[in-house]
């Protein structure tokens, strides 16, 4: 028994029970998928065709949106042709459905006042009536915008000719916006883009023309620069503020320091960072969302089937393993009880990652993938076959058991990692190529095969090795489901010898 | 019963050569009557392949007749309806609207009971998996093909993709004979096949290899033999393995589905049991077979055939000789000088001249560390 076996045995297992105790001492948990454990996935289409960069932004858009719902680990991504969200575990899935499929609209509203204490008011009615909304007709209690217990205005009751409560995009300092009634919405711009004016970054702002266009914007303008009730002049500043908002949230908020602008020249400055300036220009180039999108595909799982699917996987997967388990050792015996050990050992280092990769990626276990796994568990338990059969043949051919050992393994690993190599090729161009269940499924049957070469080399073979030194082992080979002709070589040569006279 | 014991044994009781004719006929019958099923009947294309919506409606007492009755209301007569587990209603309809879904997806609930799943699919998603599923199918190929060339031979590499494209048609025809849905279960069903058979297909290859490797110097041998040599030694591994990874998708079938009610499980555990089978009997009949008929028309083998053939024509052996324990072992370790004068099991061979090797078995090596 070499030293570096010894090294290696011990190695993997302290590493498996280090990983496994890591993982509770850590708490990692393996993230369930939709299908098992409820919740909305819809996968959403552009009608139209669609840059890299307008899907880009409808991913984060509906992200903004989907947080507010408190799904532990939301998963959207762009597709080729669209979106896909999927959203385990959600409880109010009409909401959910209805978030992710309605396109918000862009509006600029002027703002009333910034406070950043929460006016909480519940039975309330923004809705104004008259030519312009006047901020005064809020303070005076004429109009009440409708709040909600946070002390914003909910997305639902976020009406455009109402007056709002809102937050500002990226800031939680709590700042709250008093805004009044939309007067313009995102179908007057034409197109903004980041420009880097006098050191620093601004959003240069381009409108169309005509009345849903610059000369609306211009009519606000001149208002906000003289500061009219309708959009008063706010803690001593010399103009009034004209708020974006978008999807409930005030994307910018700049002052109106021109009674008039020329349509391709109005600049926002705010002393923004790059990105802040690539952020808002999206924003005010593309609305609420830069396409319009439509579900193609819908699935809504409940808990309790999502439940129930996950039960019957785990109790197939331990009936299965145990009848396995049953089998090796009734047929390999000591050598069947190193193969489980080795499954252990596989196992027990794939639930640590599955569980790492949950908690820490956000990578989703699915059915497909508890498949997967399942299906492995048949791969891994062939290595060891593969072994022992190659050892039982050298034993039959006459060798002792434990020159046996020393030899079979290298030929027997060689033939393993040709079977698990084109596993492999197979699970990397399924990960690679495809979409959905069968990536999840290609995952975990490619983690599955690599921590079975891992437990064959480390474990298995240097186990059987150790056990083939104890004098037990030859005196004994039946107990390993070993033939017993070759252990006893100098009576099999009489009788061959017999049987060839 | 006595053959398994005589493998379990390790000794060569099947001739597998005399075998492959009729593995190759019943074979080429199934592939045919499978593509024949797959090009009248086709295939039973599941929701996710043909658009469409699907309810799963909690209703402890509803009957089919009621839930016919309540989705010719919301204007979808067409609907297919089934009962399962009990307390659970299944719906199918072609609606692709994704409106018109939730509006009858509200209809059912005020009607029937809660939607505990709701799956609609538009027209296109079918046809983008499908085409992903075929570009990923055809690249497998080429790449699993080149991978057995470079570390095998390329006339291995035509007999394990024969093999799996094999496996591959049965497994679709038995979905299309039996008309079992379609799902995306059901792919990954068929790629985890491939992955199977090839599996199988590169174990038993690299037995064939190591055997000739370590046989066919001696030129005694026709490669029918070496490999027949090769598969006995390797049915039993085959065997094993088939059952230890049979054994978890039984489970599933029986203890996932049929008790526990995962319709998923149940669609994936029928396909992955028949690719289990095919998957085995493929690699050790008819991947085999192919490498042995195409290695036989290589110049060296063809010489070694005619030789040894001429050798038994006096006709005492019909069928494939036997390669004995003791003469597979005898040539392997040719730097000792262990052959018994006059021993040797020649009995089966009596018209060969000099007998290989005595019944000395090659002494045990000493224990160096």
């Amino acid at each position: 028994m070499p030293r570096r076996q010894l090294v290696h045995l011990l190695g993997i297992v302290i590493l498996s029970v280090l990983a496994s105790v890591m993982t509770v001492v850590w708490g990692n948990e393996p993230l369930l998928g939709l299908d098992l454990q409820g919740g909305v996935s819809v996968r959403l289409v552009a009608t139209e065709p669609a840059t890299e960069e307008m899907l880009d932004q409808t991913v984060s858009i509906i992200r903004d949106r989907v947080d507010g719902l408190g799904v532990a680990e939301p998963e959207i991504s762009r597709t080729e042709t669209g979106v896909l969200v999927s959203l385990p575990g959600v409880d109010d899935q009409e909401r959910a459905l209805s978030l992710v499929g309605t396109t918000a609209e862009l509006r600029f509203r002027p703002v009333c006042a910034v406070t950043t204490t929460a006016r909480v008011e519940t039975a309330a009615s923004g809705s104004w009536s008259g030519a312009y909304a006047m901020c005064s007709d809020v303070g005076s209690g004429v109009v009440v915008p409708a709040v909600g217990s946070d002390g914003y205005t909910d997305p639902e009751d976020d009406l455009a000719d109402h007056f709002v409560v809102l937050g500002l995009r990226g800031d939680d300092s709590g700042q709250r916006y008093l805004l009044g009634p939309s007067v313009l919405t995102g179908e007057a711009i034409a197109d903004a883009n980041p420009l880097f004016i006098d050191y620093q970054w601004q959003v240069g702002l381009d409108l169309h023309q005509g009345r849903v266009g610059v000369d609306g914007f211009n009519e606000v303008a001149a208002r906000c620069y003289m500061g009219d009730p309708s959009c008063p002049r706010i803690g001593g500043s010399a103009n009034g503020r004209l708020a974006i908002v978008l999807d409930g949230q005030v994307v910018t908020a700049p002052s109106i320091r021109a009674p008039e602008f020329r349509h391709d020249a109005i600049l926002i400055s705010g002393g923004f960072e790059k990105a802040e300036a690539d952020d808002v220009s999206l924003s005010l180039r593309y609305g609420a969302l830069p396409v319009e999108l439509e579900p193609e595909n819908t699935r809504v799982v409940s808990a309790t089937i999502g439940e129930d699917s996950l039960r019957a996987g785990v109790v197939a997967g331990l009936v299965g393993l145990l009848l396995v388990a049953v089998f090796i050792v009734s047929y390999y015996r000591i050598l069947g009880l190193v193969a489980l050990f080795s499954l252990a050992i596989s196992g027990a280092l794939l639930w640590a990652i599955v569980a790492h990769l949950g908690t820490q990626s956000g990578l989703a276990l699915t059915l497909a993938g508890v498949t997967g796994m399942i299906v492995a568990v048949g791969v891994s338990v062939d290595s060891n076959v593969v072994y022992f059969e190659h050892l039982k043949e050298d034993v039959r051919d006459g060798r002792t058991a434990r020159s046996s050992v020393d030899r079979a393994f290298p030929i027997a690993f060689s033939t393993i990692v040709k079977a698990d190599l084109a596993s492999l090729i197979g699970a990397g161009l399924l990960w690679a190529l495809t979409v959905g269940a069968v990536r999840g499924f290609a995952l975990y049957l490619g983690l599955a095969t690599i921590l079975d070469l891992v437990a064959t080399y480390f474990f298995m073979g240097p186990m059987v090795r150790l056990l083939a030194t104890t004098r037990w082992f030859a005196e004994h080979p039946k107990r390993f489901g070993l033939p017993a002709s070759g252990a006893v070589p100098v009576r099999r040569a009489g009788t061959s010898a017999e049987v060839g006279a | 019963m006595k053959t398994l014991a005589a493998l379990y044994r390790g000794e060569s009781p099947v001739d597998f050569p005399s075998l492959w004719r009729p593995a190759a006929t019943a074979s080429l019958v199934a592939v045919l009557l499978g593509l024949l099923s797959f090009t009248v009947l086709g295939l039973n294309l599941g929701l996710d392949f043909e658009g469409g919506t699907s309810y799963e409606v909690r209703a402890p007492d509803a009957s089919v007749a009621d839930v016919r009755e309540l989705m010719a209301d919301l204007g979808a007569p067409e609907a297919r309806i089934q009962l399962v587990d009990d307390d659970l209603v299944l719906v199918r309809s072609d609606v692709q609207d994704p409106a018109r879904a939730a509006e009858i997806r509200d209809g059912l609930t005020a009607g029937l009971g809660p939607v505990v799943a709701f799956e609609q699919v538009g027209p296109t998603w079918g046809d983008e998996v499908t085409d992903k599923a075929v570009t990923a199918l055809i690249v497998f190929f080429i790449v699993v093909a080149m991978y057995i060339a470079v570390r095998l031979e390329w006339k291995m590499a035509v007999g394990g993709l024969v093999a799996v494209a094999h496996d591959i048609v049965l497994s679709v025809g038995v979905y299309s004979v039996f008309r079992f849905e379609i799902t995306p279960a059901t792919v990954i069903a068929f790629l985890t096949i491939m992955g199977y058979s090839l599996y199988d297909t590169i174990v038993v290859y690299d037995k064939v290899r190591e055997i000739v490797g370590r046989l066919g110097a001696t030129e005694r041998y026709t490669y029918p033999e070496l490999m027949n040599l090769a598969l006995n030694r390797v049915a039993m591994r085959s065997i094993n393995t088939s059952v230890t990874s049979a054994i978890p998708v039984l489970s599933m079938l029986l203890v996932g589905s049929v008790i526990m009610g995962a319709a998923t499980l149940r669609e994936f555990a029928v396909a992955l049991l028949v690719g289990i089978v095919v998957g085995s009997y493929s690699s050790l009949f008819l991947a085999s077979s192919l490498v042995s008929v195409l290695k036989e028309r290589e110049e060296r083998w063809s010489l070694i055939g005619t030789k040894v053939r001429g050798r038994t024509a006096d006709g005492a052996t019909t069928g494939t000789r036997t390669i004995e324990r003791s003469d597979a072992v005898g040539t392997e370790t040719r730097a000792t000088p262990r052959r018994a004068p006059g021993g040797g099991p020649a009995k089966r061979r009596p018209t060969m001249t000099a007998p290989a090797s005595g019944g000395v078995p090659p002494r045990p090596r000493k224990k160096k560390r």
